[in-house]
């Protein structure tokens, strides 16, 4: 009696894959898990369930489809929907002075980018894009501030809107 | 104001014109621009989507440093799916296997029962492999895993006696032998042992097992597999 069966299987079925891509979206993953469901506890088990999850499917991933980041990212909008429902009808969590998140997620994803893209472009563009747009500030008092002038301002807002835009295409916005 | 003479000049200020603040002699002098140049617009087409979405951020969070994961998180989630990986380990050699437990009659019944399963593919490099072996009522199940340094076997053997020194190795092309390390089977424990190879995984040719007195021999390979079993004498 012999038996001989094939199967094939995808990018993450791997203990090590799992490790690999853990190294390289836990950062990312956890900051939106955070962000959506504003607290800290739950976001951990949502990251958890995350790679749990993706790791029991790792057969389906195909990164011909779309990046491994993308697919981890589908996975974990999936969790966070789960875990709301589940806290919806766990009063103990609101009652133990946790603010459950009333945002919409869709809401929460697209905050999520855009801070995360503020935090990476560089100290110049942001710190001209926050008192100029975030506080409205006069571009001439923020210029006299930072020692230099007021059409420098204006072009740093220019490269900062671009350098943003840069990053939220790296981060899969598309118009 | 600064006078403007070329393009780059004026597109500088399509960022504050992006954001609704341009005002007075600027503001039309940019709109004057524009209208004549087709770089600029489809440039401020690439700002104005970005400035729009610029209201869903919080300053407040993006200026202190982003949440980190905590330490521990990693490792917690790699021991969680070992051990799902074990348990279904476990329950498919149960389904495999679960007629040898019963004793010699079934063992004796099968001389030989080999199965392996190819479980790798995809982009990710050479697939990990997994052979299942049976005869003489021991069965075998292994897991061979490609890595730089040669092969990591998974390995679980069932129906030897407590206490039986198993010596492992992987046999190359031309029957040279690459040793994997030894462990000892023992009852009611149903963990894996963990072994090493220099041998790469595309070269092995089979997994050699030698179990107390008896050497158990599973080929590895796409051709229709056969077992070969090797019983030295068994001791009284």
């Amino acid at each position: 009696m012999i038996q001989i069966g094939t199967s094939t299987r995808g990018a993450l079925s791997r203990e090590r894959d799992v490790r690999e891509a853990y190294a390289a979206h836990s950062g990312e993953l956890y900051g939106f898990a955070v962000r959506s469901l504003g607290d800290a506890g739950l976001a951990e088990e949502a990251v958890q369930e995350t790679f749990v999850r993706a790791w029991r499917a790792g057969e389906r991933y195909d990164p011909k489809i779309g990046s491994l980041r993308t697919w981890l990212f589908a996975i974990l909008r999936n969790v966070v929907i789960d875990l709301g429902r589940a806290r919806a009808v766990r009063p103990g969590v609101a009652e133990g002075g946790i603010e459950p998140s009333v945002e919409p997620l869709e809401e929460a994803l697209l905050s999520w980018q855009v801070e995360e893209a503020m935090r990476r472009i560089g100290d110049d563009h942001r710190r001209v894009i926050v008192e100029t747009y975030y506080k409205g500030r006069p571009y001439a008092e923020v210029a006299e501030e930072l020692g230099v002038p007021e059409g420098t301002i204006k072009s740093r807002v220019y490269y900062g809107l671009r350098a943003l835009r840069v990053v939220l295409e790296e981060m899969g916005y598309e118009d | 104001m600064k006078t403007r003479n070329n393009c780059r000049d004026w597109r500088e200020l399509l960022g504050v014109y992006a954001l609704g603040q341009l005002e007075g002699d600027e503001r039309a002098g940019l709109e004057a621009h524009l209208d004549g140049c087709a770089q600029c617009r489809e440039e401020l087409a690439l700002l104005e989507p970005v400035a729009r979405m610029l209201p869903h951020a919080d300053p407040e969070r993006f200026e202190s440093a982003a949440p980190q994961p905590p330490p521990e998180l990693g490792a917690r989630i790699a021991a969680t799916i070992a051990g799902e990986r074990r348990q279904r380990e476990q329950r498919r050699r149960r389904r495999l296997f679960g007629g040898f437990a019963l004793g010699g009659a079934t063992a004796a019944l099968a001389a030989a029962v080999l199965a392996i399963f190819v479980l790798g593919g995809g982009g990710s490099g050479e697939p990990e492999r997994h052979v299942t072996f049976a005869a003489q009522g021991v069965s075998i199940d292994a897991t061979l895993e490609p890595h730089a340094y040669g092969t990591e076997i998974r390995m679980y053997v069932h129906g030897v006696a407590s206490g039986t020194l198993c010596t492992v190795s992987l046999r190359g092309p031309g029957g040279a032998s690459y040793p994997a390390g030894t462990f000892r089977y023992r009852w009611g424990d149903d963990s894996e042992a963990v072994l090493s190879s220099a041998l790469d995984l595309s070269r092995t040719r089979a997994v050699v097992v030698q179990a107390g007195k008896r050497t158990f021999v599973a080929p590895l390979g796409s051709a229709p597999a056969t077992a070969i079993t090797r019983t030295q004498e068994e001791p009284t």
